[in-house]
């Protein structure tokens, strides 16, 4: 096991952000942590890294118990936080050159690895700027190269895609997964489901400073008991055709609002076909047709009764 | 060194901060240096009086006595008309107007009155000397006559002449004054507290209030560099920075005034003004700990050194300075600071007693750099990251 983590326990007075929080992260995967905002993702992570003290539990990382004094064990970790943090005084070549100067002494090896880092992000072209020149998202890039370069086995990232656009998003993404390909294991924090789904290998959903679920995609959607979602842009439809959908075969629930149709069905049923001709033979007419499978999010929300989002 | 070398590239982003105190600091000493030629008393010269000498009479006495006073005051010549010499008293032609009456020569010598009139400028100095010299004259010619009688009136002139043809050799001998009381360097020294001060809060300040970010503490905490390695870096680029900012304002003076690095109380202003250096380090260390916003610094810098100089004598004598103002004042360094500067611009013996309330001055100035650093700890042991 790369993280080993066993019944963590982290109260702010009354209230408990960490509560018997258990984990096993392998050596390879790419592990998402998702839940709400204030679920205790960040607090997780800041007490493995022991950034914070926790009241009990036991954290170990590869192998070997970790303390605010295991020197040897953040040699090998990597951290990319929630928050920015670099320094506006510095240049973007400065500054990861900064954060690799923190783990790596020898001036050849670290010049090689801040350009690596420097190309692996796409900032070539801003080496020289400021933080405060950068847009958000060439500011999560440089974060993100601030904590990776100086190629650690293990790499954590707290969110690093909050308030950031989608093409910036994409790259962030594309570079972890390359990050994984090269051999380091990535703890990823996200209230961004599409994110985790897009390129985690094992979720841990977490709500309230507890696991509220754990597996892959696959495994957790298959705990809950939706299947197919079918939306219809359908502009009229009467209050006894929408009775009649609800009694086909397979489908769970059926709801109109803003000339929009959902039907979602039964685990296992597809009912595309079926639909299609209910509203051919009852004259209904219909515009755009989508046919999605189960989301995290409606595993979250089948398990809490509430969107990942609220 | 990672930490110390990002330290001095902070300084480095911040100097133009820093620079602009010390270019006005500069301008200000360089106005100091060029007013400030001292006075030196090496010698006298004798003021002489004005004086118009009407006689009503000529005997060889009287005709001595106007070589006599020639000698100690201008003789001017006026004719006896009481407009004009009116006038000549107005538009200090003159300003003293001796009229001898008829007769007067004989009077003295016979021991009978000598009643000469005058007519005086009010409250001028020099007519003193004029009244001595008469008096001189007159009494003297009075005494021979009575002691010596039969003398001839040309035989007393000579007799007179040779008596007061003596003069006395005056050398000025006043108390030894130290050569930097009132000088360049107690006013540079002085002033230096300020721009030292505003020098030190803008760059330890910003440095440390830099480094406390608390996502950069964080991020810094993460990496196998030890807690005490990183706190070891900041306070050496600390020193460096202070050592570097007083050396340079050092360089300054001397630049400026060469000549008073040979005094042995350069010495002790520069012991005081490098105590003074470590003392507002550690303040401006305290402050760094304590703020969190950057964009704050500048006011309360201006504040922090603008406020202890205007009390504690920086900008005006502590002399000036109300009782109060400067009890208050006694809670900052830069008043003991001040108050040392002041003590050894006016030393002139090194002993014990002269030196023992500057060197206590100094001590407080070492408590205050202690104190602050005690502070620092504790406030940063309170806001423990890991508690947060």
């Amino acid at each position: 096991m790369i993280i080993h983590v066993k019944n963590l326990v982290k109260r702010y007075g009354d209230l408990v952000a960490l509560d018997h929080l258990s984990l096993d992260i392998k050596e390879g995967e790419i592990f998402g942590l998702l839940g709400p905002n204030g679920s205790g993702k960040s607090t997780a992570i800041n007490c493995i890294l022991s950034l914070l003290n926790y009241d009990k539990g036991d954290v170990e990382i590869f192998g070997k118990k970790m303390t605010p004094d295991a020197y040897d064990l953040k040699r090998d970790i990597g951290i990319v936080m929630q928050n920015v943090a670099v320094f506006d005084e510095l240049t973007v070549y400065e500054n990861i050159d900064y954060f690799c100067g923190l783990y790596v002494r020898d001036r050849a090896e670290r010049k090689r690895l801040v350009e690596e880092a420097v190309a692996f992000v796409e900032l070539d072209q801003f080496r020289k700027f400021y933080p405060k020149k950068l847009s958000g998202g060439l500011l999560r890039r440089l974060n993100i190269a601030c904590g990776i370069a100086h190629k650690p086995k293990l790499i954590i990232l707290d969110e690093p895609t909050v308030a950031v656009d989608p093409q910036s998003r994409n790259k962030i993404l594309e570079g972890i997964e390359r990050l994984n390909a090269q051999g380091a294991t990535i703890v990823y924090t996200s209230h961004y489901m599409e994110e985790v789904e897009q390129i985690c290998s094992r979720i841990v959903i977490m709500d309230k400073g507890r696991i509220i679920a754990s597996g892959t995609q696959e495994e957790l959607k298959a705990m809950i008991t939706l299947g197919e979602k079918i939306t219809v842009e359908a502009f009229s439809i009467e209050e006894e055709q929408l009775h009649q959908l609800r009694e086909l075969t397979g489908i769970v629930s059926v709801d109109h609002m803003d000339n929009r149709l959902v039907i979602k069905s039964d685990k296992g049923n597809n009912n595309l076909e079926t639909v299609l001709e209910f509203l051919k033979s009852h004259q209904i007419g219909f515009g755009r047709i989508y046919s999605e499978m189960p989301t995290l999010n409606d595993v979250f929300l089948e398990i809490t009764g509430k969107q990942l989002r609220d | 060194m990672p930490v110390f070398k990002l330290s001095l590239k902070i300084f480095r982003k911040n100097w133009v901060a820093v620079s602009i105190y010390i270019f006005i600091f500069l301008g200000i000493a360089i106005a100091i240096s060029a007013n400030s030629v001292p006075e030196k008393s090496i010698g006298f010269s004798q003021e002489k009086a004005k004086v118009a000498l009407i006689s009503e009479e000529k005997t060889p006495l009287t005709d001595g006595f106007q070589k006599e006073l020639s000698k100690s005051a201008v003789l001017i010549k006026l004719p006896d008309q009481t407009e004009k010499l009116q006038d000549a008293l107005f538009f200090r032609k003159v300003t003293y107007i001796l009229r001898i009456p008829k007769g007067f020569t004989q009077s003295v010598l016979s021991g009978g009155s000598m009643q000469m009139k005058k007519t005086v400028v009010p409250n001028s100095v020099d007519n003193a000397y004029v009244d001595l010299s008469v008096d001189q004259y007159w009494n003297l010619a009075r005494i021979y006559a009575k002691h010596e009688p039969g003398i001839s009136q040309q035989q007393l002139v000579n007799q007179l002449k040779t008596n007061l043809s003596g003069s006395t050799p005056v050398t000025i001998k006043a108390h030894e004054q130290a050569k930097t009381a009132n000088s360049f360097s107690m006013y540079y020294f002085n002033f230096l507290a300020y721009t030292l001060s505003a020098a030190l809060i803008m760059g330890v300040s910003t440095l440390m209030v830099v480094m406390n970010k608390r996502d950069i503490k964080r991020r810094n905490f993460c990496s196998p560099l030890r807690a005490s390695s990183i706190n070891g870096q900041l306070i050496l680029a600390n020193l460096l920075f202070a050592l570097s900012a007083w050396a340079i304002l050092i360089l300054f003076c001397f630049i400026l005034d060469s000549k008073s690095f040979g005094t042995q109380n350069m010495v002790y202003f520069l012991i005081n003004s490098l105590l003074f250096t470590g003392s507002m380090t550690s303040l401006s260390y305290l402050i760094g700990n304590l703020m969190k916003n950057l964009n704050a610094m500048s006011a309360v810098c201006n504040v922090l050194t603008l406020g202890p100089c205007f009390i504690s004598g920086v900008f005006v004598p502590q002399e000036f300075l109300n009782d109060t103002v400067l009890k208050i004042a006694s809670f900052t360094p830069t008043y003991w600071y001040v108050q040392a500067n002041t003590r050894i611009a006016k030393l002139t013996q090194f002993g014990w007693p002269e030196l023992s309330p500057i060197i206590q001055s100094m001590a407080l100035l070492l408590a205050f750099g202690a104190a602050f650093i005690t502070v620092s700890l504790v406030v940063g042991k309170r806001k423990n990251l890991m508690n947060e």
